[in-house]
């Protein structure tokens, strides 16, 4: 490149970087004036679906985008999204799984791979060089499962990784640096529930931490005192199910809550006022089939939202329609469906996020309400 | 492009040390950007400091995020060895760019513990990050395990002071340092609030920001109920400038519930708190008396001061009914806002509870109660006035006429410290009567649809949640 580098601004430099300021008029998204009260139509935060958005299932489409995705090594979104490489693989690996395309991905190199990323202590790490955490740990096991080759790691290590986690009130920290969070609760009940460990950990703490997480509204947050949200209930309500403990869930007022969400684009949101999103869909959706409340929405529409969240060029499904799609989504878009009851997608579990044949390969049949 | 793996490796080590040396220029640059500038200029540095704001030219992140990103991988896996000094300023450079690469978060709790890094500088850099990137899960994790650094050091210089204490130390030194580290949590907390409060006017309903600054209140200020105060204080006005933002509100009724807990308990336990240890923030620092009377709420409050701090009923009645006030201004002033419907839900919902367990505890000999309400004089004028005050207000159409009857069962207790006082009434505590008139004055004369079903979803709410139960 050899160009000489020397610090120095010019006018347009200046403009642009000035314009980074955030100024407090344009991010505000509501005008307040509590002296004149004045009345007037608000925008209801949501999506209006086109006419001409997509209205039938893609799946050959998906399978090929989800099958070129990992090829693209190079990219600079690849880099950029390195710490969580372990979890982006079970989100495509799983989609193909269900979309029954799973042998077109490479299965040695992937085993190879998770092999490369576990560590001393026993816990797995997001990609080679990362430090371990439950996430890509509960990740690692659940495609080792779709591989039926959990034999692959040293299971013994990644139990003890797991119990070395739990802290004196039952929760569990994220790694050993003692970040706390439900979604690390779920994390290690559901990796412990796959390879059959339940029993090492002390369940009763760790169900009565869970229990303190829960609101007036009868969601879930991160942790006593949390906002609920609806990705938190999703591992609360998993975590409840694994363990045996639904009844401790108020599924009437959960589920109202969690049928609030539905927007009239058919889309459901995670919190009050946020815009509909596929995710949202598959966490809001999985809850309330695990707390048996699932004929509560309006399925149909949901339905219409998700597929009109496909890309009809590229393949996959992006957050809402018209925006960039990601794996992350196309998991949780075909995993929807599958939930409504598609049958040209396998059957996927609620709470683990998996295909029900590979649940019942491992024996593994979580609670549900009914 | 056609550069060789040496041009890039000599620029990107250029730009990092550009990177490091405006933050030498400049130790107050508050925000980070990425400027668009497809092609790079001759010349130029893509490192731009102008004021406060520090700029990268979008052109050489991509080259400046592989090489730090793949360097700090290398270094990690024992291929490639780093001394501090670049650990340090890589880092830096790769979290500005990807705030939530947890490893590289990880390598710095590393050199925080051995000293080369203080604990300061981590939660400027995090700040830094969380402008460019306001929801960041691994920037706020990071930021609460260094506070715990910081806590923990408290403690233990507590611990120490305590020592020295027995060994012969006057009195005095001993209160000036405690006064001193007092002084430190306070500033710190002060610092964190305003962090979050900056990450949430940047992205909306911004989960992390607000749940994070839940967690510094429950570990730096738990039972004070100054802080708590405070904080409801100034966050009248963000919320209703924010209206659809129900995290912000979550965080309101976070601080309602624990305002009414704290001043729910018995004297005894509320002033010998066990949490009121040398590494939370001691109720008389300095710092935190500003900002209370800055919107004219709570004044009363402030009235009955921290030293005869007691379990006060009015209190707390008053807090319900300044909240409900606000919660009807808010949602007249502002039709069809789902948030402030849930947040009335929650309100309610903690006022009918308290409600119950206040009357279970005065009907098993709780007496002192009534008698602890006439501790604090001052208080019921200035709170009658400032509700009375507010003429335009709320529950439209007037009040349940019962005064003091909430939910058909009456507060014989209330009623007589009301009469005592200097003839000025309390407000009407809120009741499921006068919530179902609000709800018909709402459908009475609102033709907004999204508040006509809100108004309904509340009415039903209020029939099947709060009805059913006891």
């Amino acid at each position: 490149m050899g160009c000489v580098i020397t610090a120095v601004t010019t006018p347009q430099q200046k403009v642009a970087v000035t314009r980074l300021q955030p100024t407090a008029v344009n991010r505000k998204k509501e005008k307040s004036d509590h002296a004149k009260p004045f009345r007037m139509g608000t925008q209801i935060k949501d999506v209006i679906i086109k006419p001409d958005a997509p209205n039938t299932l893609l799946l050959d489409k998906h399978a090929d985008y989800i099958a070129a995705y990992g090829s693209k090594k190079d990219d600079y979104e690849y880099t950029l999204s390195e710490y969580l490489r372990m979890s982006g693989i079970y989100w495509g690996l799983t989609v193909m799984d269900l979309m029954g395309q799973l042998p077109r991905m490479n299965r040695q190199e992937i085993i190879d791979f998770i092999k490369a990323c576990q560590h001393e202590c026993g816990g797995i790490s997001a990609s080679i060089g990362h430090d371990p955490h439950l996430l890509y740990t509960l990740s690692a096991v659940q495609i080792l499962c779709l591989y039926d080759n959990v034999d692959a790691i040293d299971v013994d290590k990644v139990v003890e990784y797991i119990k070395g986690l739990q802290q004196e009130d039952g929760s569990f920290a994220g790694d050993k640096w003692g970040e706390i969070d439900t979604r690390f609760s779920f994390c290690a009940v559901a990796t412990l529930a796959l390879l059959g460990k339940m029993d090492t950990i002390n369940v009763d703490k760790a169900v009565e931490f869970v229990l303190s997480c829960m609101n007036f509204d009868g969601g879930f947050g991160c942790r006593p005192g949390s906002e609920s949200h609806a990705g938190q209930i999703y591992c609360c309500t998993g975590f409840l199910s694994l363990t045996g403990q639904l009844h401790q869930v108020n599924a009437d007022l959960l589920g109202w809550w969690l049928c609030e969400r539905q927007l009239p684009s058919g889309g459901l949101n995670g919190r009050p006022e946020k815009l509909p999103d596929v995710c949202y869909s598959w966490w809001v959706l999985a809850s309330l089939k695990i707390i048996g409340r699932i004929h509560w929405i309006d399925k149909t529409k949901l339905r219409t939202f998700i597929l009109a969240s496909q890309d009809e060029e590229t393949g996959g499904f992006a957050d809402r329609p018209g925006d960039m799609v990601d794996p992350f989504h196309t998991l949780f878009g075909v995993a929807g469906l599958s939930l409504l009851g598609d049958e040209q997608i396998k059957p996927v579990n609620p709470v683990l996020c998996m295909p029900e044949d590979v649940l019942q390969r491992v024996g593994l049949q979580p609670d549900l309400l009914s | 492009m056609a550069e060789s793996e040496e041009e890039v490796d000599v620029l990107v080590q250029r730009v990092v040390k550009d990177i490091i040396n405006a933050f030498k220029r400049n130790p107050n640059i508050d925000e980070i950007g990425v400027i668009p500038c497809p092609e790079a200029r001759y010349n130029r540095s893509p490192i731009v400091l102008v004021e406060n704001k520090l700029g990268v030219e979008s052109w050489c992140v991509k080259f400046l995020l592989p090489y730090v990103h793949n360097k700090l991988l290398l270094y990690r896996q024992r291929k490639h060895w780093l001394d501090r000094e670049a650990l340090v300023d890589i880092t830096c450079t790769l979290l500005l760019l990807n705030p939530d690469f947890t490893t590289a978060w990880n390598v710095r709790k590393e050199l925080l513990q051995s000293g080369v890094l203080n604990p300061e500088k981590d939660l400027y850099l995090g700040k830094l990050a969380l402008t460019k990137f306001p929801k960041s899960p691994e920037t706020w994790i990071h930021r609460r395990w260094v506070l715990q650094q910081i806590l923990r050091q408290f403690s233990a210089e507590g611990q120490t002071s305590k020592q020295q204490q027995q060994q012969g130390e006057t009195e005095q030194a001993d209160a000036e340092r405690s006064q001193q580290l007092g002084d430190h949590l306070a500033r710190t907390l002060h610092q964190e609030m305003k962090v979050c409060c900056d990450a949430a006017c940047l992205y909306p309903s911004n989960y992390n920001a607000w749940s994070h600054r839940i967690w510094v209140l429950q570990h730096m200020a738990m039972g004070n109920v100054k802080v708590f105060h405070d904080e409801l204080s100034s966050m009248r006005l963000w919320v209703s400038m924010h209206v659809s933002d129900h995290s912000g509100f979550h965080y309101r009724q976070f601080l309602l519930k624990e305002l009414i807990t704290e001043l729910s308990q018995p004297l005894s336990s509320a002033t010998n708190s066990p949490q009121h240890n040398s590494s939370t923030v001691p109720s008389s620092s300095p710092s935190h008396h500003s900002q209370a009377q800055a919107n004219g709420e709570l004044s009363g409050v402030e009235a009955a001061g921290e030293e005869e701090r007691q379990p006060s009923f009015t209190t707390i009645i008053q807090l319900f009914c300044q909240e409900i006030e606000l919660c009807s201004d808010l949602i007249h002033s502002f039709p069809g806002h789902e948030t402030l419907w849930s947040h009335r839900r929650h309100v309610f919902y903690l006022w009918h509870h308290w409600r119950r367990e206040y009357q279970h505890y005065s009907s098993n000999g709780g007496s002192e109660l009534v008698h602890l309400n006439d501790s604090d004089p001052g208080l019921q004028t200035v709170g009658a006035q400032s509700c009375a005050g507010r003429g335009e207000s709320v529950n439209g159409q007037g009040h349940a006429t019962e005064a003091m009857e909430v939910d058909g069962a009456s507060f014989p207790e209330l009623r007589d410290s009301k009469r005592l006082k200097t003839g000025i009434l309390l407000p009407d505590p809120p009741a499921l009567s006068s919530e179902y008139s609000f709800v018909s004055s709402i459908l009475d004369d609102c033709c907004n649809p999204e508040q006509r079903r809100f108004a309904l979803a509340y009415e039903k709410w209020l029939d099947t949640v709060i009805g059913h139960q006891p």
